[in-house]
């Protein structure tokens, strides 16, 4: 009786793994990202995301710098929104300090982030239709952002490295009309959000490109300390404004959005969703700004008592943390900088696992990461 | 069956759709400013390059005390005469491949009512070697030893 020899069709095929070097020079890793792939045809096994490439150590400069000094290189972490990395700054070394800031300034700050969030939030939905494969979303989105740049650059004098907000309040007042030029602006924004929508949100192509795509489950983005809209695109209601409240954030109305799976689709409409709740706070703050002076009275050579703080905001793209320890000099001793953006490029690794190949570009912008603060 | 056309016409649904939010766009003035013809207005707080008035500076190293990156240097006059220093520079260096464009060397000049160091609105500039980067102002120190010598011995009492 001889063996019968069975032929699995296809078994001869020279089939091997292969590794993909994903960046640092790719358009669509939105920086010097390297992302080491393995894949089998066309489905990944293993992905090792691998950052470093823009590290300038600024938690090491942060050591001979003095604390007003350092608000200069808070903007260049997260540099598309340097408001919340000048806020987190102020509010650890306010700590530290134990300043109270008056009403008016902390609903000045209120305002400039949250147009900040709003002018990232935007950057995102551009970015990430050209990621998908839509051009011109990007085109809306841009000239958006451009009106919130102005309004920043007649605030501030500058369009991406604010230096505004300041230890102890803001750098100066609003300039005159300020409050009416921003007040049109909402209103202008208000009709554009349908259109986003039509351009995208509902799009069958796009929805088919992203929906089902890179889900994070519940307990994964706990166990991976996910913030931000891609911890509340899972359907975890975590927000610090509501949670933690700084800056009498308790004062304004507003929902903090959620989605139902966590794939990238809902992280997408997460954004969208906090776009128009950062509308409604900007709203809230104008039509009940206190009168009065914004700035609290601050030291000329700022020297805070020894002893250490830990301060943290909802950032747009989630908990940003200042640890700040100091020996009692001008300078501090250690900071560290806890970077949403960098904690939640982590979960990449696991997400990816089991993806087509062609979705790693889709996975990858949803995260909604900024190489400036992955890499500090 | 009915699913594939299904698609297909969603999908050209939102195909027009979207053409129909660019279509409204394209009968809509031009938001775009074409650049070198014309210019924006930059607002009143607008940083730009730093701009140094040798005369009224005191020469009181406030501004190298606050600039984060240390682009700013400077050297007090000191007059040959008596060897003292008096409020006077005599050269002051910005090194504008460091310079932040953060303004607070400004906010620390303490010369009323115009500050010594201030941002100017200038902001098309352009280099082509990092030695035009340094910017050196240099105080001509011969018409105030020759037109008011009694100017600068009453600043020294």
């Amino acid at each position: 009786m001889a063996t019968e020899l069975i032929r699995i069709p296809g078994s001869d095929f020279q089939t091997e793994e292969m590794i993909l070097n994903l960046g640092p020079q790719h358009p669509s890793t939105h920086g010097v990202l390297r992302v080491v792939l393995k894949i089998d045809g066309e489905v990944i096994t293993a992905a090792q995301p691998d950052v470093g490439y823009l590290h300038r150590g600024t938690e090491k400069l942060a050591e001979n710098r003095t604390y007003p000094q350092m608000l200069v290189i808070s903007d260049r972490w997260d540099y598309l929104s340097a408001m919340s990395n000048n806020l987190i700054w102020c509010l650890a070394v306010e700590k530290l300090l134990q300043i109270e800031v008056p009403l008016r300034g902390d609903y000045l700050r209120v305002i400039m982030v949250e147009l900040n969030r709003i002018a990232s939030h935007l950057v995102f939905f551009g970015t990430y239709g050209i990621d998908i494969g839509a051009y011109t979303p990007f085109l809306h989105a841009f000239r958006e952002r451009e009106k919130i740049l102005d309004l920043f650059e007649e605030v501030s004098g500058a369009r991406m490295t604010y230096n505004y907000i300041r230890i102890g309040g803001v750098m100066a007042d609003l300039p005159e009309d300020w409050i009416g030029k921003c007040r049109s602006f909402l209103e202008w924004i208000k009709p554009r959000f349908v259109e986003y929508d039509i351009l995208l949100t509902e799009n069958p192509i796009f929805k088919d490109r992203t929906q089902n795509i890179g889900i994070i489950s519940k307990e994964d983005a706990i166990s991976y300390a996910i913030t931000g809209p891609n911890l509340r695109g899972c359907g975890i209601s975590f927000d610090l404004r509501k949670d933690e409240p700084y800056c009498h954030y308790q004062d304004f109305k507003f929902d903090v959005p959620t989605g139902k799976q966590g794939d990238c689709w809902d992280r997408y409409w997460v954004r969208i969703q906090e776009m128009k709740e950062s509308v409604k706070i900007v709203e809230q703050a104008l039509d009940h700004l206190p009168t009065g002076v914004p700035n609290a009275k601050v030291p000329r050579i700022i020297r805070p008592p020894v002893g250490e703080s830990y301060a943290q905001l909802e950032a747009p793209r989630g908990v940003l943390g200042i640890y700040c320890l100091s020996a009692g000099e001008d300078k501090p001793y250690r900071v560290h900088v806890r970077a949403p953006s960098f904690i939640n490029l982590t979960i990449l690794q696991k997400i990816l696992v089991g993806m087509k190949l062609a979705d790693v570009v889709a996975i990858l912008g949803s995260i909604d990461i900024v190489l400036g603060e992955v890499d500090r | 069956m009915i699913n594939y056309f299904k698609t297909i016409y969603q999908v050209s649904k939102a195909l027009l759709q979207g053409m129909a939010v660019t279509g409204r766009w394209l009968f809509q003035p031009a938001i775009t400013v074409q650049y070198p013809d014309e210019k924006l207005t930059p607002p009143e707080r607008f940083r730009g390059t730093l701009v140094f008035d040798k005369e009224t500076c005191t020469a009181c190293n406030l501004c190298v005390k606050a600039c984060p990156t240390a682009c700013i240097s400077l050297e007090p006059y000191v007059d040959p005469a008596t060897q003292k220093r008096i409020a006077k520079v005599n050269w002051y260096q910005i090194d504008f491949g460091k310079c932040n464009y953060c303004r607070l060397c400004e906010e620390a000049c303490p010369t009323k009512p115009i500050k010594s160091v201030r941002h100017s609105h200038d902001y098309e500039w352009s280099m082509k070697e990092r030695s035009e980067m340094f910017v050196k102002w240099k105080r001509d120190p011969s018409p105030v030893i020759a037109d008011t010598p009694k100017d600068t011995g009453t600043k020294a009492a």
